[in-house]
């Protein structure tokens, strides 16, 4: 728990951001949408009303031309004209035209009057209308401004005597041929009529105020739905804004006022304005289902994002946290516990990386006990050598006495060999000698060998280089030497020769032993110069049975950790023998010296 | 306004304020992946539309006046434009519509025809239903020096003013008679008969070689034989003077009998289908070549069909007679229609003043191979001085012309009635007028 505590720092921080990020992106978001999704739907249902508005006055516009149309077919009508001449119109023609226009195309006639230019009244046999009842009414004034137009007009019936408002249909009856004065024809129109225009929309009816109004700003016809409140059921301020709309057609389109949105056609030919007035509540309701639906869409994406981004953390934090608890719990004990992860991701390879880390870890703990080990070892046999070199050297001065006395030439040459080699080897506990004395000690060696095998081999020595002033690591030559003593010359017993050559070449000393013996093994030779490649700690494993290779391991591993990487030693078959060559940089050659204190 | 550190201090932040709620608001509609459209405002066209109705020649399928009313909409194109409604009608179903237009009130912005009609052309300037025009024209001299004087003279009322837009010249407003010269040659006839006799007598010549002479009609204004009676009247000083007044008193008297007498005489020479028929039927029997002669003005040069331009001829009426009225030709403006139509019909009134005066220009300083043989005629006609005897048209009253007429004329022709009986329907006619006046 207390680590799942501390481990959940990066989980915590990812939610943090995630949830502000997402925070941010859906409050963005259902603002931009809100805000587009309501003027849009406020848009598209006042575009619904305002298309029904204008169906509306479309069917006004055509019910005012099929009054036009029809109110003409009367003007021309030959009895009619007759009736506009002088002579007039006979008494049997005229109940036939009082007739006629009970019968002329026009639906929702509640009464008519025709009344020519001599004052004869042309009506309904029951209506009973005088010449003076149409003075009286006052209509002609309806008429007046227009030759002979057709006009509807909104007014208290006081023709045929209802005294209620209607709509009414008049029309100046003009002569064809001559300037009589002209005959007036008035239609009183049913309340169906009127009816027949708001009716088109059934379905705004149930939604919305509808009416229709005439330019005076007299109401002809309102309808609402049941549930309207007063302040919907067209209240006064839409009487006002309506009187105050200029134009023809759409003239309003869905304007928002007080409670509401007005839509308004006005017909320029009948005078009348269609309208239709949305309250707020309506346009509403028709938000609420869509803003519902996006909430609960929101909710659930808000629901998703979070489960979401808790398993993706975890997922995420898990290796993570396996890591951390690896590395936390590490004691530089136990190398087993490795970390097995499968993410498909880069945690992976640092899973990978560590499990490596570890292997290396342990390999070089391993190493480091074993140098110790070593190095307590050699110190330990330094100690031993440094101790014992007089009474080595009086017993050797003593042997050398003795053989002089027997007069032993080879055992005196022999222990003056010796003793020149010892005196290098063991002198003066530094590892890096000019090459003048490693000549010497290889050449004190060569000499040994060459009493202990009697016309075995010569040797020659080729130094291109300043040998007295020139550092090298010290007994690097002599294993080489004995390489080619041992198996270089394993199959002869004689005629064999050992070139030492020593000279600088492309930036490196160059230090190289060739014997004109036996060959070097193809197998042996690659593997000798593939040791170039290996890490110093691996080098010692490459001859695991320990019985060849010593002294090639030797010089690597020390040539390595004396000049570095670019130190090398390698071997070359030839038809006639083998040249081993060991190659120094000069650039770490003289560093190595430098840190030795030794100049140039 | 000087403005203080503060305000402008405020203003910055209000600036921050703003374009960072316009960030907000750009980022909430791209997130909400939105984006709506501006409607750019649609310029309205501000040319201005001139309602016309003009018609469709029903024989050959000609549009009349097409060439006007293109050259018109091509000039004040962007400004005007002549919208014409073109329908196929006789002339008389036009002049009729006229009337039908007016009491509904759909009268077009331009109207043609008017003068034919006398007494609805009184009435619509007693009404004021068409535009004076003398303050376009005497304000314009341009247009005013388009015009022959005589032609403005014989379109001012009786009070100078102008109702209708006048033509330049009278020179293609003359009737005459089409005489078809295969036909008079079957006959033996070679030219057109210079007297009354000769005509008669060619009328003979032609009925005895088995062509009928005359495409005549009695409906309408009876038109074709109004057109030889008058001229035939006016051969004497007193029916020259009875052609000169306007709503005669009376047609009993010689000059009205002697154009009843005349017209009797004519339908011996017309087809038999002359009866109840109106002009179209006289065209059609003239150019089938059922008919050796027709009577018709400058204007039906247009009307002959191509095949037929090398045998028709035109010549005066004999005694070197054309009927003419230049007034006839006048176009009316209506006037409930607003100034700016207005003035554009009064432009299209002056453009065809114009063009007709280029047409004079054109046809006067043209050679006879450009023309076909009748138009030639006719300019030779025109050019040796006839004596132009008014149109009935314009003189007499509607009633007359475009009831009696077509009833009492058939009866006429077929001898249901003698031409005193005639000529006492006709004044029976001018009471039952000025009882209507």
């Amino acid at each position: 728990m207390k680590h799942y505590k501390k481990g959940s720092g990066i989980q915590r921080r990812y939610l943090k951001y995630t949830a502000a990020l997402l925070g941010a992106a859906l409050l963005l978001s259902s603002v931009g949408v809100a805000f587009s999704v309501r003027s849009t739907l406020t848009r598209s249902i006042v575009d619904k009303y305002e298309f029904m508005t204008e169906r509306m006055g479309i069917t006004l516009e055509n019910m005012f031309r099929k009054s036009d149309e029809t109110t003409a077919e009367c003007i021309l009508y030959d009895d009619v004209q007759q009736s506009l001449r002088k002579s007039g119109l006979e008494e049997v023609n005229k109940n036939a035209l009082s007739k006629y226009f009970a019968y002329i195309d026009l639906d929702h006639v509640a009464d008519y009057c025709y009344v020519d230019n001599k004052g004869n009244v042309y009506s309904r046999s029951y209506s009973n209308v005088s010449y003076d009842d149409v003075k009286k009414s006052g209509f002609q004034k309806y008429l007046e401004g227009d030759y002979s137009r057709t006009k509807w007009f909104w007014a208290k019936d006081s023709l045929f005597g209802t005294d209620n408002y209607a709509l009414f249909i008049g029309r100046y009856v003009r002569s064809l041929d001559y300037a009589h004065e002209p005959g007036m024809m008035f239609f009183k129109m049913e309340e169906g009529f009127l009816n027949e225009i708001t009716g088109i929309s059934p379905e705004l009816e149930e939604e919305a105020s509808v009416g229709i109004i005439d330019e005076a700003g007299q109401l002809c016809l309102s309808a609402a739905p049941d549930d309207f409140g007063e302040k919907e059921n067209v209240p006064d301020y839409i009487i006002e804004r309506l009187a105050e709309v200029q134009g023809e057609g759409m003239v309003l389109e869905g304007e928002k006022i007080k409670g509401g949105v007005l839509s308004v056609y006005h017909d320029t030919d009948s005078g009348l304005s269609v309208f239709s007035f949305v309250p707020n509540r309506i346009l509403n309701q028709g938000l609420i289902p869509v803003f519902v639906v996006l909430g609960t869409i929101y909710l659930v994406v808000i629901a998703v994002a979070v489960i979401l981004s808790i398993y993706f953390s975890r997922r995420f934090t898990r290796p993570i946290q396996t890591i951390k608890e690896a590395m936390t719990e590490f004691d530089g004990q136990n190398f087993d516990k490795t970390i097995e992860l499968h993410t498909n991701t880069e945690l992976d390879e640092i899973g990978r990386s560590y499990n490596k880390m570890l292997g290396n870890i342990n390999r070089l703990l391993d190493e480091i006990k074993e140098q110790e080990r070593e190095l307590r070892t050699t110190e330990l046999n330094m100690l031993i050598s440094q101790i014992n070199p007089h009474f080595l050297y009086n017993t050797l001065d003593t042997i050398y006495m003795l053989a002089r006395i027997n007069k032993e030439e080879t055992t005196m040459r022999m222990i003056q060999a010796l003793s020149k080699y010892l005196r290098l080897s063991l002198s003066k506990g530094n590892d890096i000698v000019t090459v003048e004395d490693e000549l010497e000690n290889v050449k004190s060696y060569m000499e040994i060998q060459q009493i202990r095998n009697q016309d075995l081999f010569s040797y020659e020595i080729d130094c291109q280089v300043d040998a007295a002033n020139t550092h090298v690591l010290k007994l690097i030559l002599q294993p080489l030497v004995e390489n080619a003593v041992k198996y270089g010359f394993q199959d002869i017993f004689s005629g064999g020769r050992i070139v030492i050559r020593i000279r600088r070449e492309e930036g490196a000393l160059c230090l190289s032993v060739s014997n004109n013996g036996t060959p070097i093994e193809q197998s042996m030779m690659e593997k000798i110069n593939e040791m170039n490649h290996l890490p110093v700690t691996e080098l010692k494993n490459c001859f695991p049975d320990k019985k060849r290779g010593y002294g090639v391991v030797n010089i690597l591993t020390r040539l390595r950790l004396k000049y570095g990487c670019g130190a090398a030693f390698y071997c070359q078959a030839e038809q006639n023998g083998t040249t081993c060559t060991i190659k120094i940089p000069e650039e770490a050659r003289e560093k190595s010296n430098e840190k030795n204190g030794e100049r140039k | 306004m000087k403005r203080t550190g503060k305000e402008n201090k405020k203003e910055l932040y209000a600036g921050k304020g703003v374009r960072a709620s316009a960030a907000i608001l750009l980022l909430a509609l791209m997130a909400a992946g939105c984006s709506k459209q501006t409607e750019q405002p649609v310029e309205s066209s501000k040319e201005v539309s001139i309602p016309i109705i003009l018609t469709v020649d029903s024989s050959t399928g000609i549009r009349n006046e097409e060439k006007l009313i293109n050259t018109f909409n091509r000039l004040y194109d962007g400004k005007w434009q002549a919208d014409v409604e073109w329908i196929m009608e006789t002339e008389e179903e036009y002049r009729q519509n006229l009337k039908r237009q007016n009491v509904t009130d759909t009268l077009p912005a331009v109207i043609t025809d008017l003068r034919m009609l006398p007494s609805f052309y009184q009435m619509v300037i007693q009404d004021g239903r068409i535009e004076e025009l003398s303050k376009y024209i005497e304000e314009d001299e341009e247009w005013k020096d388009m015009i022959e004087p005589s032609v403005l003279e014989s379109y001012k009322e009786d009070d100078g003013s102008i109702y209708l837009g006048p033509i330049s010249t009278a020179a293609f407003a003359c009737s005459g008679i089409f005489w078809n010269e295969e036909l008079f040659s079957q006959a033996g006839i070679e030219k057109f008969p210079e007297t009354w006799e000769e005509f008669w007598d060619c009328c003979e010549r032609l009925e005895s070689a088995g062509i009928t002479p005359l495409a005549l009609h009695t409906e309408g204004t009876a038109w074709a034989p109004m057109l030889i009676a008058t001229a035939e009247a006016a051969s004497t000083q007193e029916g020259r003077d009875f052609m000169q007044q306007f709503y005669p008193e009376s047609y009993q008297n010689a000059s009205g009998l002697r154009i009843a007498e005349t017209l009797q005489k004519l339908f011996q020479y017309t087809t038999e289908d002359a009866m109840y028929t109106d002009f179209d039927i006289s065209y059609e029997n003239f150019f089938s070549g059922q008919a050796a002669m027709i009577p018709n003005g400058y204007w039906m040069m247009d009307q002959i069909p191509e095949e037929w331009q090398d045998k028709v001829r035109f010549a005066a009426f004999p005694e070197n007679k054309l009927i003419s009225s230049p007034e006839t030709f006048g176009w009316a403006i209506v006037s409930d229609y607003s100034e700016e139509v207005k003035e554009g019909a009064a432009a299209l009134l002056k453009l065809r003043t114009k063009l007709n005066m280029e047409q004079r220009e054109e046809l006067f300083t043209g050679t006879s191979e450009e023309m076909i043989p009748a138009q030639a005629d006719y300019i030779e006609v025109y050019k040796h001085n006839p004596e132009l005897v008014p149109n009935y048209q314009v003189k007499w009253n509607s009633i007359l012309q475009e009831e009696t007429l077509g009833e009492i004329l058939p009866d006429l022709a077929s001898g249901k009635i003698t031409p005193e009986e005639f000529t006492k329907k006709e004044d029976e006619s001018i009471q039952q007028f000025l009882e209507e006046q």
